[in-house]
């Protein structure tokens, strides 16, 4: 690969979850618990309406690194605590930090809030190799 | 209701998966933001990497096929942790239940026909701040035998 990386390295990434994205998400993924799909469940459970899926979030953090990194192919390892709903309408923004570079394995911390400052994600880790 | 500690060590599976093309590029365009409608997937968004959904620009690039976005592996690999939190015996109250946490690694690319093996078992049970956790392992191999993803998955069952 051409691009260098360096520890320290900062990189953002922004993504809507517009109003059918929990709908799109359950189709593609399977996930069809309806706290992600019926609002009166949502309401139900105590979550005031539907909810994104967690792993939707936690794939738009591996998102931001793939970009970051050029290939999503090069995604080795994703961690993450799903610390906060993400709600319709919500705009989330990602942005990481390369914490350690060791050979080809390349460690980035990542942080996910919402437009109100809230953390959606917490502690999340994404790895990928750059060799 | 304390969970048995006695289900730790249960384990769920195999499942198999082949993976086909079309689900792959429907999740990478679904997860990067797509709109679908009758008969397609979608516009992929600008950010939404070729390697995930154009079929050309996949084959003249590093994998020579398609990939599926990494996390695509979840609509498989979930199969034990989706079995575990709902097996009758363990007696889990899913209204009560959040996705806690996620880590999955991916020791290779998957590309269409796959065929993809999971196994898992209940790895620990235990009680915080009230809350009782459940923690389910899942590994996955291809056709060849070969580990491609490895999950932990977290349950939390608020009280």
């Amino acid at each position: 690969m051409a691009r260098t990386f360096q520890v320290g390295d900062t990189f953002t990434h922004v993504r809507e979850c517009d109003r059918y994205r929990p709908i799109y998400y359950a189709g593609a993924s399977g996930d069809f618990n309806p706290i992600h799909i019926d609002p009166e469940v949502g309401q139900a459970a105590g979550l005031g309406g539907v909810i994104l899926q967690g792993l939707c979030t936690l794939g738009w953090a591996v998102e931001a690194v793939g970009i970051f990194v050029g290939d999503p192919g090069r995604i080795r390892r994703v961690k993450v605590r799903f610390s906060r709903p993400v709600r319709l309408e919500d705009t989330v923004t990602f942005q990481g930090r390369v914490t350690v570079l060791e050979g080809h394995r390349l460690v980035t911390e990542v942080t996910a809030t919402n437009q109100r400052g809230e953390a959606v994600l917490k502690g999340a880790v994404v790895e990928a190799s750059i060799g | 209701m304390a969970i048995d500690k006695r289900f730790i060590g249960r384990e769920y599976g195999p499942y198999t998966y082949t993976i086909g093309a079309e689900k792959m590029r429907e999740f990478a365009l679904a997860l990067g933001g797509a709109h679908p409608a009758a008969g397609t997937p979608g516009e992929a968004p600008a950010h939404v990497s070729p390697l995930l959904h154009d079929a050309q620009a996949a084959k003249d690039g590093p994998y020579g096929d398609l990939i599926a976005f990494p996390s695509f592996a979840v609509v498989f690999a979930i199969r034990p942790f989706g079995s575990a939190v709902a097996d009758p015996e363990l007696g889990i109250n899913l209204l009560m239940l959040v996705h806690g946490e996620q880590e999955l690694e991916f020791l290779d690319v998957m590309r269409p026909g796959d065929v993809m093996t999971t196994t898992g078992r209940i790895a620990e049970i235990f009680e915080k701040a009230g809350m009782e956790f459940v923690v389910v392992t899942s590994e996955s191999r291809n056709q060849r035998g070969d580990v491609v993803v490895k999950g932990t998955w977290t349950a939390v069952i608020r009280g």
